[in-house]
């Protein structure tokens, strides 16, 4: 399994349209007001739909310039959708609202307190109606492959959990829907380092096994260029794409490659642009 | 009016008291700490016996030399040994379960409209926007203003009392349940909708089931003030022996008799207190992600629930999506 990214992103299959396309697309909040805030400001890219892959798109960049926008738009989540102008495509179908094909992980924690973590976990089954037995085979089976007890753990509540297994609950109930895209928002924001780089290995891991397209919201370079196939380098002032930067995809875990002087390189040349776009961002809005 | 208090921090949910240090015994207390068991029951116990203790100041000696004469203010003995007649001859006990009974059914009447109302409300803005005068008007009313009203439109009987409780208070907990199912984060909504969950089963689902411990919170606030409206409802009142504790008072004073009222005041609020501290222990069981109680009764209830023999009961909650299932299938 070792896809090339760059040509891989080069090359999208003709005959099926991109995973996820935005077409210059603007988000204003109080359009026509005095107190009017653009989020982000013709945002054009098209991530390919790749066969038995699925690519892993990271957006970087700095608070306020509009990263959990971009998520949500695709998500079709009120206030950010509807975009003020411009399309946002999935599947080469406009978004009309939001929907369990394409599945987010929130940085706050969102279990349903008052349910255990299989009743977490299967919560989208039984909102389709799946037979209980059925649901909580199934949930059980995705409670282990993230790494929970599926017996023990599946019985407790929420509330009794860490934050990294509370987020692979989050990850366990998004999954086992099957979604073709699923968003991240900083889902691993909250935790701390080392349980950090253990959820980017479990993520690299789930995500070879259900092969779908990711866009994953992160303010870690490393984290970024660790992860992605592809990073989108964000800047603010207007929220829009600066720069997008192929990486090279995982091929060992995340403590290795975070070692090597090539992902030193990368993330070093990675905070040299950012630091550029931010300094031409304060230029410009200063003149 | 007691507004009541959302925020009321649970003593399960407290921060584990850091040990005291060894020269604490000088050291004046802190602001707004917490009291131990034993320091909390001795100053407790000392307030019960410094009011006593002026009672029996007040009602010393023979009934000529005492400072407050016995027809204004019976001594404590001469109230203890009318307990046993009240509770034999007076029926006490009956009268306690008459008044609890009446409060139950009223306020249970107005927790069955209200709570589905305010879900209802909380989740559709136009729903809001309707009941919003009603809820403005039924909660600035003052209650006692609306009795005669409720002679009235309802009679002198049993169902004058219910409906009346059931007027007092549903406006509040109709306001209560609106502010709780608003006050659950939007992320959950979110969430649920990435999840593939319907409007219905977002309101089903998520926010009544988040918002369930503030409200059941709300709900046993109300229930003490609802426990004191009854009274009102027993103590005003045209004809006719109706029963109650409040109407247990009325006879007294119409009988001239001073120690059963005061046996009455005082068992009042230990009935309300004894039910408060249940409603807690209800509402800590219910929810202990929230309170930090043991969670037998969930438990139970989501055995149960699991069941396959109840299988039916939930049948309409779930028969849309179990028929799309089967249509994909």
């Amino acid at each position: 399994m070792s896809v090339e990214p760059t040509t891989a992103a080069a090359m999208p299959t003709p005959d099926r349209p991109p995973a996820v396309e935005f077409r210059s697309v603007t988000k204003v909040y109080g359009a026509g007001t005095n107190r009017a805030a653009t989020a982000i400001e013709s945002v054009t890219f098209s991530i390919p739909d790749l066969p038995d892959h699925g690519e892993f798109s990271a957006f970087l960049g700095p608070s306020g310039c509009g990263k959990s926008t971009v998520l949500r738009l695709v998500a079709g989540l009120e206030p950010q959708h509807p975009p003020t102008s411009g399309e946002v495509l999935v599947l080469g179908k406009p978004v009309v609202g939001p929907g369990a094909d394409r599945g987010m992980v929130f940085q706050d924690y969102t279990s349903f307190d008052n349910r255990t973590v299989l009743d977490n976990v299967v919560f989208g089954l039984e909102c389709r109606g799946v037979p209980r037995k059925a649901r909580e085979a199934e949930g059980r089976d995705w409670i282990e492959r993230v790494g929970l007890d599926p017996v023990r753990d599946a019985r407790k509540y929420p509330h009794e959990l860490s934050g990294g297994m509370r987020q692979r609950v989050a990850i366990a109930r998004t999954l086992v829907l099957r979604p073709r895209i699923i968003l991240m928002d900083e889902p691993f924001g909250a935790l701390d380092p080392a349980t950090r780089l253990d959820m980017q290995d479990l993520l690299v891991k789930l995500w070879r096994e259900v092969q779908a397209t990711v866009l994953f919201v992160t303010h870690s370079v490393e984290e970024a260029v660790y992860l992605g196939d592809r990073v989108f380098v964000m800047a603010t002032t207007p929220g829009r794409i600066a720069e997008d930067i192929p990486v090279p995809a995982p091929t060992r875990p995340a403590r290795e490659t975070q070692q090597e002087q090539w992902f030193h390189d990368t993330v070093n040349t990675i905070h040299e642009r950012i630091e550029r776009i931010e300094a031409e961002a304060q230029r410009r809005n200063g003149k | 009016m007691v507004e009541p208090n959302r925020d009321d921090v649970p003593p399960a949910a407290m921060p584990p008291n850091a040990g005291t240090p060894a020269g604490s015994a000088v050291a004046p207390p802190s602001l707004r700490g917490e009291v131990g068991v034993l320091e909390s029951l001795f100053w407790g116990a000392t307030c019960l016996a410094a009011v006593a203790a002026v009672w029996f100041f007040v009602t010393a000696g023979e009934s000529e030399s005492r400072l407050v004469s016995p027809a204004t203010l019976p001594s404590p003995l001469e109230t203890a040994r009318e307990l046993p007649r009240v509770i034999g001859e007076r029926r006490l006990v009956a009268n306690t379960l008459v008044t609890l009974e009446r409060v139950c059914l009223g306020f249970g009447l107005a927790a069955a409209v209200g709570v589905p109302l305010g879900v209802l409300a909380a989740c559709f803005p136009a729903v809001r926007a309707f009941l919003a005068p009603l809820a403005v008007f039924g909660r600035n009313i003052p209650v006692a203003a609306l009795i005669p009203l409720t002679f009235i439109l309802f009679g002198i009987g049993e169902f004058q009392k219910i409906m009346f409780l059931f007027i007092a208070s549903v406006a509040f907990i109709l306001s209560d349940t609106t502010s709780a199912v608003l006050d659950v984060p939007q992320r959950y909504v979110d969430t649920a909708l990435t999840l593939g969950a319907s409007r219905r089963q977002i309101i089903l689902k998520v926010l009544s089931p988040l918002a369930a411990p503030a409200i059941f919170n709300s709900l046993r606030l109300l229930f003490g003030l609802a426990f004191g409206y009854v009274m009102l409802a027993e103590l005003v009142k045209l004809g006719g022996d109706a029963g109650g504790l409040g109407d247990l008072i009325m006879a007294s004073q119409r009988r001239n008799q001073r120690e059963p009222i005061l046996i009455v005041l005082i068992v009042i609020p230990l009935v309300a207190y004894g039910i408060d501290r249940l409603l807690w222990w209800l509402q800590c069981d219910l929810f202990p992600y929230r309170y930090g109680g043991r969670g037998f009764l969930p438990r139970a209830l989501h055995a149960a629930w699991n069941w396959a023999g109840w299988q039916w009961i939930r049948r309409p909650f779930s028969a849309v999506g179990a028929s799309a299932v089967e249509a994909k299938a």
